[in-house]
């Protein structure tokens, strides 16, 4: 997804830049992510373990952003195959970059030469850093590290207040369990 | 619990976030003081380098090709391949240095490196920002040229120190006044200045500043996950789905209010008094999450009585997965 270099194609770049910057800031989506992420807690139950958790919980967030960034769609191919057809037609190509790490460097196109090596590098880093952003372009690169530090810092705020929510509600629980048998 | 938690894990306390990313907001404000002035839009709260990408991402990368993309300024184009090609010697021609300085001035993080970090108005910043979307008019000249002026004063202090984007865009908009009211004779010194090489490679490296603030701000939010992850896996065991309404309701105070009281009033008591089938409700939901007030649907059938619950949890999933296909 090379984006070609007119003036219209950046004034809706712009447009989606603020969409993607006030979208993750809405209450509904805040709600929405948190109810979803209850789901895949439940869901996580069985099989204890961090790593499952971090997983629903990333799951749940390329979920609420329903597919129209790459590093969701990313995330979401990453866990089940068969909806890779269903997700490509939502438009733009995934790479499997967890599974098959690749060798090659990746030559993102239109930031030929930013002018420093220093600067390339840094692009390069965080297009591993963003999930299946390895070969974008600079900035197409850029629109989905804003899309995603927004997302993130939304799943921090949730997964913050769900933590706090539980560990109070399983303290409550344990010390009304303890008050009740010690009346007994 | 109170391992490796160097983000407050175990705390369970907001306080501490709030004053480790302390400084992040403060770089956020700024940036988006400034970025309200160039989009004219509502302030975006809590906005991360979202708002510095939304002004950079197009002009960052007009700043870093060689050949002039053409939605930084129209000058650019015409001047590019001598302005950063040759960043050991600037061609003396002056269109090319004012494409050049214009393009500066376009990115504000590398035009305004140092200026002392007062609060901006929304008054300087609109025509610095509207003034690179000029094409080559001399209005544009003093303004980002301006800037070079005292770049090189700060300049070695703004390297060192890597969280100066917030100064960077306030001073954007000091430097903006001052250059309104200087006579245009101290132009031509300027001019020199921003395509020094000097000037020239310290501009790239604010880019490299900024990248790097980006990923490191990226990947404390990604430990910050893992250090959640870690606490909820270690609650997991012990919950107890029924007492989640707080985590639920919060922030939803003001939407809550707008939707009318009856939602509120219904949340707690579905959840507390049914967490099985609070699985079946919630994708009831998914369903009519169009707007806020679509709520209202799902939380009238409440009322209804138990005949929704009881489509338990074989129906939900395959709900859920429909659901979710479509959204896609």
């Amino acid at each position: 997804m090379i984006s070609p270099s007119s003036s219209s194609a950046s004034s809706s770049r712009k447009k989606k830049m603020k969409r993607a910057e006030t979208k993750w800031r809405t209450a509904a989506q805040e709600r929405i992510y948190r109810r979803r992420l209850l789901e895949a807690l439940r869901a996580t139950a069985s099989r204890a373990g961090p790593r499952a958790v971090k997983e629903a919980a990333d799951s749940a967030l390329a979920l609420t952003a329903r597919g129209q960034s790459q590093w969701s769609r990313a995330i979401l191919l990453g866990r089940c195959r068969p909806r890779r057809k269903l997700l490509l037609k939502a438009g733009g190509k995934v790479r499997r970059g967890r599974r098959r790490p690749r060798p090659a460097a990746p030559v993102p196109v239109a930031a030929a030469a930013p002018a420093g090596k220093k600067v390339r590098d840094r692009l390069r880093v965080l297009g591993r850093l963003v999930p299946g952003c390895r070969q974008l372009s600079a900035p197409s690169l850029l629109e989905e590290a804003a899309d995603y530090v927004a997302a993130l810092e939304m799943q921090v705020k949730a997964m913050r207040a769900l933590a706090d929510a539980l560990s109070a509600a399983s303290l409550n629980a344990a010390a009304a369990g303890e008050a009740e048998s010690r009346v007994v | 619990m109170g391992s490796a938690g160097s983000y407050g894990v175990g705390t369970g306390n907001s306080g501490a976030y709030m004053t480790e990313i302390a400084e992040p907001v403060r770089f956020e404000d700024e940036i988006r003081s400034l970025i309200q002035a160039r989009f004219d839009a509502p302030p975006v709260s809590g906005g991360s380098f979202t708002a510095l990408l939304g002004l950079s991402a197009n002009q960052a990368v007009g700043l870093l090709h060689e050949p002039g993309a053409g939605e930084v300024s129209a000058s650019a184009a015409a001047s590019s391949p001598t302005g950063l090609g040759h960043p050991l010697g600037w061609s003396p021609t002056f269109p090319s240095n004012a494409g050049l300085a214009e393009r500066a001035g376009s990115f504000p993080v590398f035009a305004a490196v140092d200026s002392p970090a007062s609060s901006s108005d929304g008054g300087p910043s609109p025509p610095l920002k509207a003034e690179p979307s000029d094409s080559d008019s001399s209005p544009p000249l003093p303004v980002p040229i301006d800037k070079p002026r005292r770049r090189p004063a700060k300049r070695k202090d703004c390297e060192k120190q890597k969280a100066k984007g917030p100064a960077k865009k306030m001073k954007t908009a000091e430097e903006h006044t001052e250059g309104d009211q200087l006579p245009y004779v101290h132009v031509r010194a300027r001019r020199g200045q921003a395509t020094d090489s000097h000037s020239l490679a310290e501009r790239i490296t604010g880019t490299a500043l900024v990248l790097d603030e980006i990923i490191n701000h990226v990947q404390s939010l990604q430990r910050q996950v893992e250090f959640l992850s870690m606490r909820l896996a270690a609650v997991n065991p012990t919950i107890d789905f029924g007492g989640l309404d707080s985590f639920l309701m919060a922030e939803c105070g003001p939407l809550a209010a707008s939707n009318g009281r009856g939602e509120v009033a219904l949340d707690p008591v579905s959840w507390s008094s049914d967490p099985a089938p609070g699985t079946g409700l919630r994708t009831d939901l998914r369903p009519s999450q169009q707007s806020s007030t679509a709520w209202v649907y799902p939380y009238a059938l409440i009322n209804h009585g138990t005949s929704l619950f009881g489509y338990g949890a074989a129906n939900s999933v395959p709900l859920n997965s429909n659901q979710s296909k479509t959204d896609l």
